[in-house]
């Protein structure tokens, strides 16, 4: 009696262990048929995301690149380290140790130090980073597990047996395929299994490493997070499916067998075989999508065009999810397409030794590009929309020459707040000081980014924000310490955008084309641009000045100002357009456009605005007391 | 026999190129200042200062604490759970085994992303809570979410080495100690437990390791003030540009670990020599 209740209760923990593990995945396959974006909260039946998954070029291109570097990576590691494990078992000790021990450094280390120790090694010989540095990193720790694996089945093995197919007349080469591996297939087997599943679930070494648009599903996804994306739930389901189905089936074949009595099931088939099966059926099921939606290679070029393939480096969502593949289609290119999250970030992979044909940073940015000569004129003739620009949108501070930069999209970041839970006064009386109200603590997001952050708190003290004062910056990190510890603030980035439509919390420091998204999505949000000031910025098309396609880029610059393209992006953006007619038309249009959402028209020419200025003496200040304030 | 031998160096080239160079890279952007360039570097110690500072000193016991923490709750909820799914019949074993290693096969970022949709105000859990008629908890971008996160990705790799090293076990020792007098709870104690200790240790590392320097957890869960080891070197790659800075917590990091790792094994060798006289 007392067993069975022992029993029951070691089944119902299992149980409840397993409900742990899969509560999640259920959740991304339910969300997967969501009708909106959103991951998180549910809002009707809807197949789209799958139908999107068919014609997702992205999606398609990360599935494509993660399973050639997963089965390269795999094949070549497992080659590799077969080879040098059957070398060591006949090495002298010394050598043996040291390479062990060595080879054990990827292992032990956080994958965030061989991944930064990788990607100093690549930028230092300056290769580009992309397809190869990402196969050698995936490699580089494949290796280690394939060697774990086979060598203590190499101490298991008999040494003279070797020898004796020797003697026997088999040249050493004979000896090793027909003698030696077959004897430790199991331990290469599973070393391989390893280095698959580790190469297909790597997200960090990838992240620091790759670059030029070679993107694996986890980089895609961290890259997405922005409105993050229901296809690669999608993805997952189907990839659960499927490894569901070749486990049930492999599971059950035996039973059957055995059933039809042809002989007794062997020992192991359960445990290994069938996630071979996965494997191979994965790869085969995913090949037939990827090679559906393989990068398709281009072999006319039209005439303006100088080469096929065309760089772009942008922000996630900052561009109409047709767009690209319409200039794919009518220019007959092929167009890469890479995401950074911040000015910063773009910055740091520029020097990492990526390299790109057309850039969208912000005003500073472009000003400090310009400043390091790393951007190339451009040649107006080749941009006839350019006619279309806003006026007050060109021959800004940044670029007073017009020489290098074109505007792309314009604003500026304000608060947002969700009318019926915020009193609309204490906003307007207070500005930026309502991130110091106590009674709103715990209820608000702030913005990610050092800049935004120390723009907010140099307004409401009411210095400039492009002061490189050592005691006024030092005021404002004493603000925003306060804003911290007094307020118990989120700080995010993209996701506020997700949040603050769902109604999580109720006030944050948003971006004015964020804000026409959410005020468009949920009625109760109000933007409100604080009398304090506030960073009024214009983001620009650039193109710097190693690019190998310096007219392909003009022509992208063009047709993202040309009016129907301009119309779409901003439309599905939430960001105000720099072509004056479309502006004028989505800014009136209720229906189709964002009439009547104040955040779409940025308030412009007050005095107390600006726009941020590059001086690298500030910008160090900003980056040290901005680790400070999030370190505490 | 020394034909075979050869087949080694071109792993021992490979090993310089790809193991050795990229730590000594840190090594020499930690101990130097300026510049993303190897050809400007100045000799310093002003990055290992800076990161012993008390702000950076807190980051840093934060996240050992959080994955001490994590390697804890592993342990106490991953010993019973390899305990039980070791008594259950082959099949059943195998199955569940399985199971186990099913989730991997997801991204691990979606999987850990679902668990937004779980915590949030809006979500699973406080939606249950609110029909039940019960308070909101705000569980999402607090430490509690951050070590669910870690515990849920890390699980796994607690319970197979320990379920390894119990379903390895010797029934027979068990069987000999239950005829020698012994009851349920000093078999655990005295054979069982002591049988299983290698497997609990390589649990350990592999959880406590990427436990200690995850920083997409962090930032998913825990929000971008949440800052642990991990996050502050991403931080100083890809969005401050401080490279030195980075290499210098990174080579701080990789000592501590490989510290701890060599202890680790020491307990380890003592536990199977032990082991060993026992037997």
């Amino acid at each position: 009696m007392k067993k069975k209740k022992l029993q029951i209760g070691s089944s119902l923990y299992i149980a409840l262990a397993f409900v742990f593990m899969y509560l999640p995945i259920v959740m991304m396959m339910i969300f997967s048929f969501n009708d909106s974006k959103s991951l998180t909260v549910w809002s009707g039946f809807s197949t789209r995301w799958y139908e999107a998954l068919l014609t997702n070029n992205d999606v398609a291109e990360a599935v494509y690149y993660t399973l050639v570097v997963a089965v390269l990576a795999t094949v070549i590691s497992t080659f590799v380290g077969t080879i040098t494990a059957i070398g060591l078992s006949k090495s002298r000790k010394v050598l043996k140790e040291i390479v062990l021990n060595l080879n054990d450094l990827p292992m032990l280390n956080p994958d965030i130090v061989t991944a930064i120790g990788l990607m100093l090694l690549f930028s230092s010989i300056g290769t580009e980073k992309g397809f190869m540095t990402m196969l050698l990193a995936h490699i580089a720790f494949c290796i280690p597990y394939v060697i774990l694996n086979v060598m203590p089945k190499l101490r298991d093995l008999d040494p003279n047996v070797a020898e004796a197919a020797m003697d026997l007349g088999a040249t050493p080469w004979q000896a090793l395929w027909k003698v030696i591996v077959p004897q430790i297939t199991p331990g290469i087997l599973s070393g391989a299994l390893i280095a698959f599943t580790m190469s297909i679930d790597d997200f960090v070494i990838s992240y620091f490493v790759t670059g030029n648009g070679v993107k694996n599903i986890s980089i895609l996804v961290y890259s997405m997070s922005k409105r993050i994306n229901p296809t690669i739930n999608a993805l997952s389901t189907i990839i659960v499916v499927i490894v569901t189905l070749v486990l049930v089936g492999v599971n059950v074949a035996p039973i059957l067998k055995e059933k039809f009595g042809e002989h007794k099931i062997v020992k192991n088939v359960v445990s290994s075989k069938p996630v071979k099966y996965a494997l191979a059926a994965c790869i085969a099921l995913l090949a037939f999508v990827v090679y559906d939606n393989r990068p398709n290679q281009v072999s006319a070029t039209s005439s303006s065009a100088d080469c096929t393939t065309l760089k772009v480096f942008n922000t996630g969502e900052y561009i109409a999810e047709d767009t690209r593949q319409r200039f794919e289609e009518e220019f007959g290119v092929q167009v890469v397409y890479d995401l950074f999250a911040s000015n910063e970030e773009m910055y740091t992979r520029l020097l990492g030794g990526e390299s790109y044909d057309v850039l969208v940073p912000s005003d500073y940015m472009v000003e400090r590009l310009i400043q390091e000569d790393y951007l190339m004129n451009i040649d107006w003739s080749l941009i006839p929309n350019s006619e279309g620009l806003i006026e007050s949108l060109t021959y800004r501070e940044y670029d007073p020459g017009m020489s290098y930069a074109v505007p792309y999209f314009w604003g500026n970041v304000g608060i947002i707040y969700d009318s019926t839970v915020v009193d609309p006064e204490d906003v307007e009386s207070l500005g930026w000081d309502i991130f110091h109200e106590t009674k709103y603590a715990g209820d608000v997001y702030l913005y990610d980014s050092e800049r935004d952050m120390f723009m907010v708190a140099l307004k409401a003290l009411g210095y400039s924000m492009n002061t490189a004062d050592e005691d006024e910056l030092q005021e404002a990190y004493e603000w925003l310490l306060q804003a911290m510890n007094t307020m118990d603030p989120v700080l995010i980035t993209d996701e506020v955008i997700d949040n603050m439509i769902a109604g999580l919390k109720h006030i944050a420091v948003v971006y004015s084309g964020d804000a026409t998204y959410m005020m468009s999505e949920n009625e109760n949000l109000v933007y409100y641009e604080p009398q304090q000031g506030t960073n009024s910025w214009i983001d620009s098309m650039v193109i710097p000045a190693d690019s190998k396609c310096p007219i392909l880029a003009h022509e992208w610059i063009n047709y993202m100002l040309e009016e129907e393209i301009a119309y779409n992006n901003t439309v599905y953006v939430g960001y105000s357009s720099p072509i004056q007619s479309v502006f004028e038309e989505v800014s009136t249009d209720e229906e189709e456009g964002y009439g009547g959402i104040s955040a779409y028209i940025s308030r412009e020419g007050y005095a107390k605005d600006e726009m941020f200025h590059y001086n690298e003496a500030q910008r160090k200040q900003l980056s040290e007391l901005w680790t400070l304030v999030k370190a505490q | 026999m020394n034909t075979f031998r050869k087949l080694v160096y071109p792993y021992c080239v490979w090993i310089g190129i790809f193991i050795v160079i990229p730590m000594l890279m840190i090594v020499v952007y930690a101990f130097s200042q300026a510049g993303n360039d190897v050809t400007t570097l100045s000799f310093t110690l002003a990055n290992f200062q800076k990161f012993f500072s008390p702000v950076f000193g807190s980051v840093f016991i934060k996240s050992i604490w959080i994955a001490i923490v994590t390697t804890v709750v592993c342990i106490l909820l991953g010993y019973p759970l390899a305990y039980f799914i070791a008594q259950k019949s082959e099949n059943v074993r195998n199955t569940m085994i399985l199971l186990m290693t099913f989730p991997q096969w997801i991204n691990m970022l979606i999987r850990t992303y679902s668990w937004i949709g779980i915590l949030s105000e809006a979500g699973l859990i406080n939606t249950i809570l609110s029909y039940l008629g019960l308070p909101k908890v705000d569980l999402l971008y607090t430490d509690f979410a951050v070590i669910l996160g870690m515990i849920y990705n890390f699980l796994p790799f607690m319970v197979l080495p320990i379920y390894t090293s119990l379903s390895k076990m010797d029934q027979s020792l068990v069987q000999a100690s239950y005829d020698l007098g012994a009851n349920k709870v000093q078999t655990f104690q005295k054979v069982i437990f002591p049988l299983s200790l290698p497997g609990v240790l390589s649990g350990i590392t592999m959880v406590f390791l990427p436990a200690v320097s995850s920083f997409v957890i962090p930032k998913l869960l825990g929000g971008g003030q949440y800052m642990l080891i991990g996050s502050l070197i991403e931080n100083q790659f890809i969005t401050v540009g401080e490279w030195n800075f980075g290499s210098a917590i990174s080579l701080v990091m990789t000592i501590i670990i490989l510290i701890s790792m060599y202890f680790l094994k020491k307990v380890d060798h003592e536990v199977v020599e032990e082991g060993g006289k026992k037997v």
